[in-house]
């Protein structure tokens, strides 16, 4: 469905009055934070879901298990990326003692489909396999011991084809086609002025090619869950980011009507994104339906977590940037490819993300953006914190290292001539009214420059260097997509507050961020919330927990309740206070007179006396904010994403020049927020978003090696510890977003974004050459320095002359 | 030793209680504890020695219980998260943890714990060096370790 939203109009460049806030309202540092005197809103208040976590009694996927489950269940899956199923022998396997039953795909009772987006995925592959670990069948047993020997025993048969190892092969001319309408699985395009024009008037052009990699999302609660079908209710326990759409995709699969699901998400061991396509909930659905009354557990190992999962897009981004002498941006002209792996899983939405945001936070008036997704024999690739936004982050921010260098110019001076104000607009043609990211900048540079910190001297093989970034990112799904969150607010009898949400809370603090909205809004103090959350079958629809939506999303339609809530317990009030509900206030739990404080009800009064009353106390809100379809020939946009968030980091790193080796240093990040509901929870999604930032500038790699992942364990896909990440000071701006909830708008996703140009940008810095692929492990450092020869020590070089000249295209 | 069929009778303590039970010769300790024993605090995620997520004390040493089989357990003196509260009173590292937001998803969350126990209990002053010695074994996907090592900071000052 599409928002066609003829009746909105384009907001006229309102200027934010009064100034735009540089520095932020708490001091900054790491952590703790000092708090503001307020209601639970800006507090950090502790985690609701926090003592269970300490005490080690949250209740994960596989904590599920124990004493409860009847059968095991195992996937058996493709060892071929690309292949026909000749036959699959099950005998063998059926005879293990302690197996129960094998099934394939004809087994499979409904469509036998899963996708969030094309419906494309087979959950059991039907007569061929995409990828090396594409599900194949599933054995079901008593024990794990007889399941793990059951998969193992059962034998497919395949014809192998050829593979489609990566973009050159899926676009060759005599490529295999992986799906009907062949290797490329949509694009996105952006058309705005005339870049070619204006780049051929330009007086600089500098020209880059970027190659991002392959990522894995590596949260550390492994996907594991139970299920049960008692002949009516199918009830899945499985973790995943949008319970509701679960629920949706699994009765689709398996043929059942939507109210025979309900999915209830457990204790969740972090996401980002990787919990977005469907992971085990059918094949789990699909046994517990053939043993009804039997609960059915199943678990991956780490290397099945790896093999099945899909993955963050390796993008290829070819950038032309064009600037007048004096700095001044011109035209862009990007084309970007990216690989989507086997299936579309959420690839469309990350092209279009990577499109709108192609030229971040940059005012460029000419620009020719075209993103293309290309199918491979690879994992699919989707939804991963900062989906599409954090590679064209990597772009454009080199490019301006790039330019900086080539006019000779600053490059924080390059950054803020370029930089959109409030009432600019982004690529989209979107207009900001509020845009801060020269204030993030600004206050990223004076915390960076005021505590430059005494360095450690230099070993001579090691060089320093500092880097800058600066991103925007627009907030949810948008582009007309028709994006809602639902919330409920009741007052207990026993004098408690319950909040009820569909989102899921997998570390990032939803349950707070709820909690202390519907507090505020009441009055409560927030020891007396309670929030009930993603079970499909005692909360409504939130939408997905991504895109950094829940803040903006689920925080207003909980203010939205609460706030109807509130009326209804202020005019409880006016019954047993002789003033009218205008002039009573909520505080501390108790409704107070505004003129008059004596005047005093507590709220279990209320409560109890509106129990009497016939007041419901209950009250529930939706928000539903309309975004504009970009165009499909131009992605222009009067309103592609509700609101945009800035950030900017500055990353100081040592490389040592024998080894390749490079240690971040030192680390500034700076993001708007809005409003920091938790200042707490702000600040360590700034800190963990920017390590997997510094994750993803560094290390992380999924190696894929002609459709075969090399790396399908913690051993070899290498995560950043205590060691790789120095103290990063986060500083919080707080202007206000009219639309947010207590101007709140979010954080999830540009610290991520954030940081790996950041990183990029002072490897670039210190060495002299700017880097172009991720992840810059040693060996790139070493390519980027030693380009004719590899193996020549830094030492011998050191005669002729150290190297340097960062982009003499 | 022991062939595929053949039990073993392990004797230990878990948690100060004592234990006795059969097990499978080949059996790790994290399933014991998690399946046998249905504590589930004790986290699994690599399984092979690289994450720390399921750390437990064994007389006094922090280990990864996925890397350990049964039969090494014998006589031994097993701690795991179930046992450092003392009833309602969370442990210092707990309420630390909490305090500072060490934990976000808190799956990492008990091995952590359990490895700064370990490292404080036998050092209760540790410098940066040590600090990182002893818990770098430990990954955390979340919180980026700044309120980690914040929370266990601000344990050393409080640990007798
Ligand atoms: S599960 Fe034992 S170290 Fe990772
Ligand atoms: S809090 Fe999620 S892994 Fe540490």
């Amino acid at each position: 469905m599409r928002n066609g939203d003829s009746t909105h109009q384009e907001p006229q460049a309102i200027k934010a009055s009064p100034p735009l806030r540089t520095e932020p309202l708490v001091e900054p540092s790491s952590t703790p934070y000092k708090e503001l005197p307020k209601g639970p809103v800006g507090r950090s208040e502790r985690r609701i879901d926090g003592p269970e976590k300490v005490l080690g009694t949250a209740l994960y996927g596989a904590d599920l298990f124990f004493g409860k489950a009847d059968y095991f269940a195992q996937v058996v899956r493709s060892e071929k990326a690309h292949a026909l199923i000749r036959s699959i022998e099950t005998g063998d396997a059926l005879r293990m003692p302690g197996v129960v039953a094998v099934y394939t795909a004809k087994d499979m009772p409904g469509t036998n489909r899963q996708g969030l987006i094309h419906r494309d995925h087979p959950v059991l592959a039907e007569d061929r396999v995409l990828y090396r670990g594409d599900g194949v069948a599933i054995v079901v047993a008593e024990s794990e011991r007889a399941v793990r020997r059951g998969r193992d025993a059962v034998k497919v048969l395949y014809e192998e084809l050829p593979v489609v190892a990566d973009f050159d092969d899926a676009l060759a001319e005599d490529a295999p086609r992986l799906h009907p309408d062949g290797n490329i699985m949509g694009g996105k395009r952006i058309r705005k002025g005339d870049a070619d024009a204006a780049l051929s008037a330009s007086d600089v052009i500098v020209s880059e090619t970027f190659v991002t990699q392959t990522v894995d999302h590596a949260f550390l609660d492994i996907e594991a869950g139970i299920a049960c079908w008692d002949g009516h209710l199918l009830t899945l326990h499985v973790s995943g980011q949008w319970a509701h759409e679960e629920r949706r995709l699994t009765a689709l699969a398996l043929g059942l009507p939507m109210e025979a699901v309900r999915i209830i998400t457990p204790a969740t061991g972090g996401a980002f994104g990787g919990r977005e396509d469907l992971s085990m909930q059918v094949y789990l659905g699909m046994v517990a339906l053939k043993h009804p009354g039997k609960t059915i557990a199943m678990r991956y190992s780490r290397e099945e977590s790896m093999r099945a999962r899909h993955k963050r897009h390796a993008m290829r981004i070819h950038y032309t940037i064009g600037a007048m002498r004096d700095g001044t941006l011109t035209a862009a002209k990007i084309t970007v490819y990216s690989n989507e792996g086997a299936y579309a899983s959420t690839g469309p939405a990350v092209l279009r993300k990577a499109a709108s945001h192609a030229t971040g936070p940059l005012r460029i008036p000419n620009v020719y953006v075209d993103v293309y997704g290309v199918y491979t024999n690879n994992n699919p690739t989707g939804a991963m914190r900062g989906f599409g936004a954090c590679q064209m982050a990597i772009a454009y921010n080199g490019m301006m290292d790039r330019l900086a260098e080539r006019l000779g110019m600053d490059r924080a001076d390059l950054w803020k001539q370029n930089l959109i104000h409030s009432g600019d607009a982004v690529t989209t043609g979107q207009i900001i009214p509020i845009a801060t990211a020269v204030e993030c900048l600004d206050a990223a540079l004076r915390q960076y420059r005021a505590k430059k910190q005494h360095d450690r001297p230099l070993a001579p093989h090691e060089r320093r260097g500092w880097g800058i970034s600066v991103i925007c990112f627009g907030l949810g799904y948008g582009d007309g997509f028709p994006d809602a969150s639902r919330a409920t607010v009741r007052l207990t009898p026993a004098g408690r507050l319950e909040v009820y949400t569909g989102g899921v809370e997998y570390g990032q603090g939803l349950l707070n961020m709820a909690g202390q909205v519907a507090a505020e809004e009441l009055g409560m103090p927030f020891s007396l919330v309670d929030v009930i959350w993603a079970d499909t079958g005692r909360t409504q629809e939130s939408g997905s927990s991504s895109a950094t939506r829940q803040t903006y999303f689920t925080g207003n339609a909980v203010k939205i309740a609460a706030s109807e809530l509130r009326e209804q317990v202020l005019d409880i009030a006016s019954k047993l206070l002789p003033v009218h509900p205008h002039e009573l206030d909520l505080h501390d739990g108790k409704a107070v007179g505004r003129f008059n404080p004596s005047l005093v009800v507590p709220m279990a009064k209320l409560i109890e006396e509106g129990r009497k009353r016939g007041y419901s106390l209950e009250a529930s809100g939706i928000f539903k904010p309309r975004t504009v379809c970009e165009d499909f020939d131009t992605g222009q946009s009067p309103r592609s994403f509700i609101t945009y968030l800035f950030g900017s980091h500055i990353a100081q790193v040592v490389v040592d020049m024998e080894t390749g080796e490079v240690r971040v240093e030192r680390y500034v990040a700076c993001h708007d927020v809005g409003k920091a509901i938790n200042p707490q929870s702000v600040a360590g999604q700034m800190i963990g978003g920017a390590t997997q930032g510094i994750g993803m500038a560094l290390m992380e790699e999924v190696v894929m090696d002609g459709g075969v992942m090399r790396n399908a364990n913690f051993t070899d896909y290498i995560l950043p510890t205590f060691r790789d990440v120095p103290t990063i000071e986060t500083i919080i701006l707080e202007n206000d977003d009219p639309g947010g909830p207590f101007g709140a708008r979010g954080i999830g996703e540009p610290p991520l974004i954030a940081a790996t140009p950041a990183v990029l940008s002072a490897i670039g810095n210190a060495i002299g050459v700017a880097p172009h692929t991720t992840p810059c492990n040693p060996q790139r450092v070493w390519e980027l320095l030693y380009p004719d020869d590899a193996q020549t020590p830094y030492a011998a070089r050191l005669t002729t002359a150290p190297p340097h000249a960062l982009l003499s295209k | 030793m022991a062939t595929d069929s053949t039990t073993w009778q392990l004797r230990c303590t878990v948690n100060g209680r004592p234990i006795e039970a059969e097990v499978e010769p080949d059996e790790t300790l994290l399933f014991f504890l998690r399946d046998k024993l249905g504590l589930t605090g004790t986290k699994g995620s690599c399984l092979e020695g690289e994450c720390g997520s399921c750390t437990v004390i064994v007389d006094g040493r922090a280990l990864n219980s996925c890397l350990v089989l049964c039969p090494q357990m014998q006589g031994r003196r097993i701690e795991t998260i179930e046992g450092l509260a003392n009833g309602d009173k969370l442990h210092v590292l707990q309420d630390k943890f909490l305090a500072s937001g060490a934990a976000q998803c808190g799956y990492c969350t008990p091995g952590l714990i359990m490895a700064a126990k370990a490292l404080l209990d036998q050092n209760p002053n540790p410098t940066e060096q040590e600090f990182f010695e002893g818990m770098e074994g430990n990954i955390c996907r979340c919180t980026g370790y700044a309120a980690i090592c914040e929370a266990i900071r601000s344990a050393v000052q409080q640990w007798k």
